[in-house]
């Protein structure tokens, strides 16, 4: 009761603002690495960590609307195409530092510094170990293909990871190759999308699907699961890296840029700095399953065990440029 | 809504007159004060006036398909919210069978649970099916596979959204028919109708107002579901503002969805109006004697058990106790010491809001009465429409008038707790100004003639007459806004401050990171204390006949 008080007091003289030794973050990241690096980053260098977390679209759209009275200092989110947006949306400011390019390769960055990649994940195919040869799998093209008719889950066209895998696939194919594609994959689903990438699994361990589209990391949340079934989901499927004889699997960083409204900068910057260094970037390999944003760094085990990979080479900022274009095609192609 | 509905001339006519006479502090404030309130609504709504650039994008992709599932689960949803709402009422009000009392009251327990926490509840429902998919995959095939498993989906949805929204039907049935009661049906029955006509040409034509006064709550609030269509997969209204926003990156094109869907809903009331206009009959006053209920027969009553069990335990025993059974295994990871400040911000926050919302709604609905002023009445019209909308459409609106002030004057209003609450009051100001007027329509009109003709000041009649005698329908309102409050999502999520969460927004985030069985705990928690209001505004409902 009191702090609704004095909450109300605050908010009606000015808002929120936070002392020197404070940094505002809004994340969209809700893993436990998370907590724990935040920790370490306050143990470290004593400036105290606020996290209001929500999903990206409504923080980015409230920085907009909070302007240059925002009280966040650091945007962290998932996926290239949120933070293009986040930059277009003029809600991030560019950054350079020597630490953040050393860590940071260029691909994972903007080229402007807006926003620095953090981790990496693959958009990989998972299939069933019962019902499908790893030799039928060959490239995301191929699922276009009438012979996987009824055979494929993924999830909704509303979900940013597979409007970057279709920016990914406009990028390399064209458009109108990305429409046939989307239309024929919508064919072949064997329901109509739902659910979360492990839902995706789920279906393929269930025997209802037999391949997947899914982010590698939600098969080591499963592997790691406290609960007995999700164990035995990832014990079913394994994992395929497509377009390995092309352009290689499609990636996609989490990560972060320092905010517009900022009154914090240095702090911000060391923040990311914190995060990207090769310190930080093993716990999340431990703890979320994500690769490191130097993918060759690698460290987790399980990580290793599905095996390198080549990775798609696109910068991602072109991922976001054209994330509507991507969106619309889904519409077209009536992938909800 | 006549008076905002009804054509500009004669509404200029009517502020026109009223201005000449009726203005002075008390109406001028609640004048502004309503249209303050609407004044976000107003934003969206206008919004209909500008061309959004993916406007013709979305008209030939994706629109059609909003408005077909948004149709089908709603037409799904009140189809059965009135099958099993009506039903149950009619058994508990006019029949006699073994454990008639207890479900009298149980059967509204599941107003408890909001829709998005049944829809976790209920979270594998449709994996369920998949041996059945595997089956009619190998034995038919997959085309009729994909058919049938795109098709399960809207049952299956209208079923879980149905078993936790039926009390509104359900509440409002069972009022009407023990206003029936002792005269209608009686005189049916001397004139040898057996139960089944009674039921079907006396009491069914009676209660039509209150069902589909009941049926239309369901539809706003099925429209307002974000979490369980987003669970279950389909692409209704509220999906399609979301997309539209947020994956087109086109606020205009989102508002211009969320202002089709208000004028949707809006149309809808107006029906719902012409539907109970002249349905007047229905208030015949409270039955003189206690009815005699028909005693049902051994297998009568089996029949009658299983009719009032199927929606109670679908609505509450089930997926209260799968909830239970998962905080069992979770409770240790959850309960932390911060959980102690979720409960006590859900609280507070229900509470300050409840006490704001209810003093609004009291002085609005006073004026627009005591004055008899067609401007408060028709800008409280505009002012409760709030709750009509979803509340993803009124955290947009907000947010809207946030931006403008933001830019215009320099203050920051978004991510303070003030901000939150007033857009609990705007959703939910109509939630307690329905029974504080109606309260008011009951007992104080007559006599705020007399005060008035006794040139008695406004502030002695409202304090002295209108207060007392509404106090009950204030406490109602008050807890109902409580109630929704404590249930209320998508506002929170969008406007909550830095570092603030709630009993919904932890259960929602845990959620979305797939901890289903973590998020009981919350869930549990917002049940807990949402589920004795609900029962102590049972009971005042029971004794008011």
């Amino acid at each position: 009761m009191k702090l609704i008080l004095t909450s109300l007091l605050l908010g009606l003289l000015a808002g929120f603002s936070a002392s020197a030794a404070e940094l505002n973050v809004y994340s969209h990241r809700h893993y436990d690495s998370d907590a724990v690096l935040f920790d370490r980053f306050t143990k470290e260098t004593g400036i105290k960590v606020n996290v209001v977390k929500g999903s990206a679209d409504q923080l980015i759209q409230r920085l907009i609307s909070e302007g240059k009275n925002s009280p966040a200092d650091v945007l962290l989110t998932v996926d290239a195409g949120r933070l293009h947006r986040a930059k277009e949306a003029g809600i991030l400011q560019p950054v350079q530092s020597k630490k953040l390019r050393q860590n940071v390769p260029a691909s994972m960055s903007d080229p402007q510094g807006h926003w620095y990649g953090m981790t990496v994940r693959a958009r990989v195919l998972v299939y069933s170990k019962e019902r499908v040869k790893p030799s039928e799998l060959t490239t995301y093209e191929d699922l276009a293909k009438p012979s996987w008719r009824g055979r494929i889950a993924v999830r909704s066209s509303s979900n940013i990871y597979n409007q970057s895998l279709l920016a990914s696939i406009i990028a390399a194919n064209g458009p109108d190759k990305a429409l046939s594609w989307a239309k024929a994959v919508r064919k072949n689903m064997v329901r109509a999308p739902r659910g979360s990438d492990r839902d995706q699994a789920r279906a393929v361990a269930a025997g209802l699907a037999d391949v997947a589209i899914m982010n590698t990391y939600y098969l080591g949340i499963l592997a790691n699961s406290e609960v007995a079934e999700d164990r035995e989901v990832a014990k079913k499927v394994s994992v395929f890296f497509p377009n390995q004889k092309g352009r290689g699997a499609h990636v996609n960083v989490s990560g972060g840029g320092v905010t517009s409204s900022s009154k914090n900068k240095k702090e911000a910057i060391q923040f990311l700095e914190f995060l990207t260094s090769p310190k930080s970037q093993n716990t999340f390999g431990e703890q979320s399953y994500e690769y490191p944003v130097k993918i060759e760094a690698n460290r987790s085990e399980l990580l290793e065990s599905w095996g390198p990979f080549k990775a798609d080479k696109v910068n991602l900022s072109i991922l976001g440029s054209k994330n509507s274009e991507a969106v619309k095609i889904f519409d077209r192609a009536g992938w909800e | 809504m006549i008076s905002l509905l009804s054509s500009p001339k004669t509404l200029f006519r009517n502020l026109g007159r009223e201005f000449r006479f009726k203005l002075n502090v008390w109406t001028l404030s609640a004048l502004v004060l309503g249209l303050l309130v609407f004044i976000p609504m107003a934003e969206v709504l206008w919004q209909l006036t500008d061309p959004a650039e993916n406007w013709e994008h979305l008209k030939e992709t994706v629109l059609g398909r909003y408005l077909k599932d948004s149709l089908i689960l709603v037409a799904g949803t009140v189809f059965l919210s009135v099958a099993a709402g009506v039903s149950c009422a009619w058994l508990v009000t006019c029949c006699e069978f073994p454990g008639r009392k207890l479900f009298e009251w149980a059967l509204v327990l599941p107003l408890a649970v909001p829709t998005f926490i049944a829809a976790y509840a209920y979270f594998d429902l449709l994996d369920m099916l998949t041996p059945l998919l595997i089956w009619v995959r190998i034995n038919v095939g997959p085309d009729e596979m994909i058919f049938l498993s795109d098709f399960l989906v809207y049952p299956v949805t209208a079923l879980v959204m149905a078993s936790v929204l039926y009390p509104y039907v359900y509440l409002l049935a069972r009022a009407s028919f023990s206003r029936q009661g002792g005269q209608m049906i009686e005189a049916a029955q001397t004139l040898g109708y057996n139960p089944k006509s009674i039921f079907f040409r006396v009491a069914l034509p009676l209660a039509r107002p209150s069902i589909v006064a009941g049926a239309s709550l369901v539809i706003m609030e099925t429209l307002n579901d974000y979490g369980a269509v987003k669970h279950f997969g389909l692409s209704t209204f509220t999906i399609g503002i979301f997309r539209t926003w947020f994956a087109l990156n086109d606020m205009a094109g989102a508002l211009r969805l969320a202002a089709m869907l208000m004028l949707f809903i809006l149309f809808l009331l107006f029906l719902e109006r012409i539907l109970r206009s002249g349905a007047k009959f229905d208030e015949v006053k409270n039955a003189i004697r206690p009815f005699r209920r028909y005693r049902l027969s051994v297998g009568g009553s089996i029949l009658a058990i299983l009719c009032c069990l199927l929606p109670l335990a679908f609505g509450f025993i089930v997926p209260l106790s799968r909830l239970c059974l998962w905080a069992g295994a979770t409770y240790e990871k959850i309960l932390d010491s911060t959980f102690v400040n979720l409960v006590t911000n859900s609280l507070s926050l229900a509470a300050c809001s409840s006490v704001l919302i209810v003093a609004f709604a009291t002085f609005l609905a006073f004026v627009g009465r005591y004055y008899r002023s067609a401007g408060v009445h028709a800008s409280n019209r505009l002012a409760i429409l709030g709750y009509s909308v979803p509340g993803a459409v009124v955290a947009m609106g907000i947010l809207l008038v946030a931006g403008q002030l933001n830019v215009t004057f320099d203050v920051l209003l978004t991510g303070s707790i003030l901000t939150l609450i007033l857009a609990y009051l705007i959703r939910f100001l109509a939630v307690a100004w329905q029974p504080i007027d109606s309260g008011m329509e009951k007992n104080c009109d007559r006599l705020n003639e007399a005060s008035k003709s006794l040139k008695s000041s406004a502030i002695s009649s409202l304090v002295k007459i209108n207060l007392p005698l509404i106090r009950s329908s204030m406490w109602a309102a008050a807890l109902l806004v409580f109630v929704d409050t404590m249930k209320e999502l998508p506002l929170t999520l969008i406007l909550r401050p830095t570092n603030f969460e709630t009993l919904s927004t932890r259960t929602f985030d845990l959620t979305s990171q797939a901890q289903i069985p973590e998020s009981s705990v919350p869930a549990i928690c917002i049940i807990l204390v949402v589920v004795f209001p609900v029962i102590w505004l049972n009971r005042k409902m029971e004794a008011r006949r």
